[in-house]
């Protein structure tokens, strides 16, 4: 089952057939079924486990999908595996804490959608998981973006399983709330539609209690005793969740505190409203607030919430006075660690830069001055826990899900590679095996040598024409053209066939 | 029985009247009366898979009576005899089509879903589309609502071939017809895969609900069952799996979401139109649920970040999935065109023959729950058959003469329709 579900799946087919199987990878790193059950030791590694202080050398044992312990040196059960980890550093898989990728688009047209699902949405064939997979995030909440004013249900996924239900983590998990305004609209109209919503919601729930409370009566044979106004207070206990339109489970969720909210706030103005509103629904402890990178300047109002953040995947911020012309740069994170805030890092949606990967955003907040030790929970233990999962992610500690990386090196290095992913325990990434990284690994000679690309067949030319009139779905179909191309290498005629196609950038791109 | 009288008449009728009143009232001429068909070949895509070479099939009152060898079967008297040298295959059956009604009437973009629709009421048994399909061999038709909603209506299945709809009518509702993503993210301002599929899920829901409810009232489980719902009933043959839905699906997401929510939430019987682009990469899921994924009207899918080419039908079974089907989506491409999509998917790595002529006759037919009476060649089914050059695979043949309902409805000597 373990080798079924890793990548090398890919290289189990037929000699002359990797091509084809190349094109199924995004199915081949993902394969039905449930983990065995697996003993594993990972002895001898550099262990970073986020929740407590770095083990030069230890061990840590997996059971059934959970870490059950970690120390300097355990005794392997007589039925583990034992992956000896000399040179290589242990790290809990990280966690993406907001992001719409993974979905077709990034909001509905309508302006409230709390009852729509993004489960209805998850396409586990783009690249976008595979990527992830490959750059270590193992946990991945996806949401509504920010162009509404109440998006639908979100939900933690890992980014291997071939359906969204084999993807999950956790279900249920927030509805996305805007007070930046969708397109369209302006601040008050915004406003008055939050309003708007929540008043017919509790007038929905006001008669619904109304109902219930006499049903009740009238099961137990009773006469009507209360005026309304009591019985929609007695009546409130009664409802069930079957209740309640299916339109307005999830809002009602949402003011019991069962879901969380993530609210988003573009600048400054919006981070009062956007805590009056949580305090006034009664969400405010399952707030988790998304900031636009000029929300630094409401530091005071931000400290006295003392409310998570999710940051943009701009780390700075930049203005010029528009009158001496001179630039002002902040960097928000550093600022939000002054003001002695947990806070989650973002990847850049559709980045080719540094600042897709989670690592690198990491790193340079330490170049900003935020402490290593924060830099790192910033990107596994706080999103995490902003996501009511800080019992199961984030850390490698004795409990939690077995996501867990084996990295060439220190977390945060440049020349640090991800070289096996385990999810819940199940071995399911090796870059041995990954065909994306191929050539980005071969040695020189290897690349040099016997050259496919000199007798590319006409129909290898044809499908590299088809190339340059694309039908594109999404923005995970775009063909790779991040790097520069060399003189000569034209797509159009260049003598080269599917195997010689662009490179990935560095950590494989897309 | 002579027919060289009657069709020099009728060419100098069809002067007057135009050549396809001529082409019909021929078929009509012969419509009377039980033939026998001698032919080199016959393919009768029954479960044994049997082929007659050198055989006879007898037709009589519209179904088959009788297929054998011609040295061992004796042709009763009175029985026309059409000497073919060639094959003779069931008639074609497109689970896909739209053109058997009114070409303005697919689609009532008012809402996302509108299932109180039928296509019953546009079937036009006059559409010179139909005889254009004829002419390929088809003589059997899914007629369903276009794909500009998640729900657009029930389908029909009918003959290509009648005088009237009640005669051409094979069933009715023939599917309920679900458009999962694609052309209805184009509705309003646009919509997005959340939004449909919760729209789709929850109208659904609603008729299972109501399906539920009634089915334990009608059986006295309950005194006030809900009041009848005219839309709300069609759904019902849907639960009870008496027909099934047909998806407009394609791409890997949405197909996911049709096996994910209609198949296993649901539990409906789910036959899929298009199942193109990478849909094939379900294999495994659509192997372990035994569906049946019809493929057309593009035979292939040129994967753009891996640059690779796959043929959609040779990557269902070559991961185990048996039984695949063709369609055209006609008018997309011509209805007479159906037996091309096989060809196209042959030509892209599917490499039996065999199946795929059953991908065209039988395999769809089962999949619409119509194989009791199309798809293959077995006494009392109806005698819808191609009298063929030879292999409706292969393009440089072509068929000759198609009869429905023992009724010949084309005739290349008659009127040629070239392809």
């Amino acid at each position: 089952m373990l080798k079924g579900r890793s990548m090398k799946i890919a290289h189990c087919g037929r000699i002359g057939r990797r091509v084809s199987l190349m094109l199924a990878l995004a199915v081949s790193l993902s394969v039905a079924g449930a983990a065995d059950a697996q003993t594993i030791l990972f002895e001898n590694a550099r262990i970073v486990p986020v929740s407590s202080k770095d083990i030069k050398k230890g061990s840590v044992l997996v059971k059934d999908g959970k870490i059950v312990r970690v120390a300097e040196s355990l005794e392997a059960p007589f039925d583990a595996k034992v992956i000896d980890c000399t040179g290589k550093t242990l790290f809990p898989g990280m966690v993406d804490p907001h992001t719409w990728r993974g979905m077709d688009v990034p909001n509905e047209s309508p302006p409230v959608t709390p009852f729509v699902n993004v489960y209805d949405a998850i396409d586990p064939s783009q690249l976008f998981f595979e990527d992830s997979l490959r750059d270590g995030v193992t946990s991945i909440h996806i949401i509504a973006a920010n162009d509404c004013v109440i998006g639908g249900m979100s939900r933690v996924v890992h980014p291997i399983g071939m359906t969204p239900e084999e993807m999950t983590t956790a279900g249920q998990v927030a509805l996305k709330l805007c007070i930046s305004p969708k397109n369209g609209f302006d601040r008050m109209l915004q406003m008055a539609t939050f309003r708007e919503t929540f008043a017919k919601l509790d007038e929905s729930m006001k008669s619904l209690a109304e109902k219930r409370y006499e049903d009740k009566l009238r099961e137990e044979g009773k006469d009507l005793d209360v005026p309304p106004e009591e019985e929609q207070k007695r009546g409130r206990e009664l409802i069930r969740d079957e209740d309640v339109d299916e339109k307005d489970r999830n809002l009602l969720w949402l003011t019991q505190g069962k879901i969380r909210a993530f609210i988003y706030c573009g600048k400054a103005m919006d981070v009062r409203p956007a805590i009056a509103l949580a305090k006034k629904h009664g969400f405010y402890e399952q707030t988790v607030l998304v900031l636009g990178s000029e929300c630094f300047k409401a530091t005071d109002e931000l400290k006295d919430a003392r409310r998570p953040v999710v940051l943009d995947a701009n780390l700075v911020h930049r203005e010029k006075d528009p009158i001496t012309g001179e630039e002002k740069e902040t960097f928000v994170p550093r600022q939000m660690d002054r003001a002695g805030l947990k806070f989650a890092l973002q990847r850049q949606a559709s980045s080719s830069l540094g600042d897709r990967y989670l690592w690198y955003q990491a790193a340079r907040c330490v170049a900003e001055g935020v402490s290593r030790d924060k830099a790192l929970k910033s990107i596994t233990l706080w999103p995490a826990e902003m996501l009511g999962l800080g019992e199961r992610l984030g850390s490698i500690e004795s409990g939690k899900d077995a996501n867990i990386l084996v990295l060439t090196g220190d977390p945060l290095d440049a020349q640090t590679w991800v070289e096996h992913v385990y999810v819940q325990g199940e071995h399911v990434y090796d870059r041995e095996e990954d065909i994306r990284l191929k050539k980005l690994f071969a040695k020189p000679a290897e690349e040099a040598g016997p050259s496919t690309s000199e007798s590319a067949p006409a129909d290898e030319e044809k499908a590299a024409e088809g190339d340059s009139k694309p039908e594109l779905k999404n923005a995970d179909d775009q063909p790779r053209q991040d790097q520069p191309r060399r003189p000569g290498e034209g797509r159009r005629g260049g003598r080269r066939g599917p195997g010689g196609g662009p490179r990935p950038g560095p950590r494989g791109g897309e | 029985m002579s027919m060289r009288p009657s069709i020099s008449i009728l060419v100098a009728f069809a002067i007057v009247a135009g050549l396809f009143v001529a082409a019909r009232a021929a078929a009509a001429d012969d419509a009377s009366g039980p033939i026998a068909i001698k032919a080199a070949k016959i393919i009768t895509c029954d479960a044994t898979d049997t082929i007659v070479n050198n055989g006879v099939v007898l037709v009589s009152k519209g179904k088959i009576e009788l297929i054998g060898k011609a040295s061992e079967v004796k042709i009763p008297k009175g029985y026309r005899i059409i000497e073919h040298d060639g094959w003779v295959v069931p008639g074609l059956v497109d689970a896909h089509n739209h053109i058997a009604g009114s070409l303005s009437d697919l689609n009532d973009g008012v809402y996302l879903t509108n299932p109180g629709l039928r296509t019953v009421d546009v079937v036009d048994p006059r559409n010179e589309n139909l005889e254009n399909g004829l002419s390929g061999g088809v003589t059997s038709v899914l007629l369903i609502p276009g794909s500009g909603n998640n729900m657009s209506g029930f389908g029909t299945i009918t003959k290509t071939f009648g005088n009237s709809t009640d005669e051409m009518l094979i069933r009715s509702p023939g599917s309920l017809k679900i458009a999962q993503a694609g052309n209805p993210e184009r509705y309003w301002y646009g919509v997005g895969r959340t939004f449909m599929n919760w729209n789709t899920r929850n109208t659904l829901q609603k008729a299972k609900e109501y399906h539920d409810e009634r089915t334990d009232y009608e059986q006295g489980g309950k005194k006030d069952g809900p009041a009848y719902d005219i839309v709300w009933e069609d759904f019902r043959g849907l639960f009870e799996r008496k027909y099934p839905v047909s998806v407009h699906t394609q791409i890997y997401q949405v197909y996911m979401s049709t096996i994910t929510m209609l198949r296993d939430h649901f539990g409906l019987d789910v036959m899929t139109d298009h199942s193109t682009f990478d849909s094939f990469k379900l294999a495994s899921h659509i192997k372990e649920r035994k569906m049946i994924p019809i493929v057309g009207p593009r035979q292939f899918y040129p994967d753009f970040r891996d640059r690779t080419i796959s043929g959609c039908a040779s990557r269902f079974r070559e991961q185990g999935v048996e039984k695949v089907g063709f369609n055209t989506d006609a008018p997309v491409i011509p209805q007479e065109d159906l037996c091309y999509q096989a060809t196209m998917a042959c030509w892209f790595g599917f490499d039996d023959h065999y199946e795929a002529i059953k991908g065209l006759t039988r395999i769809p037919a089962e999949a619409l729950g119509v194989l009791n009476e199309v798809g293959s060649i077995e006494p009392g089914k109806d005698a819808d058959l191609g009298l063929w050059t030879g292999s409706p695979i292969d393009p440089r043949e072509h068929c000759q003469m198609t009869i429905v309902d023992g009724k010949v409805g084309y005739d290349v000597k008659v009127r040629r329709r070239t392809r």
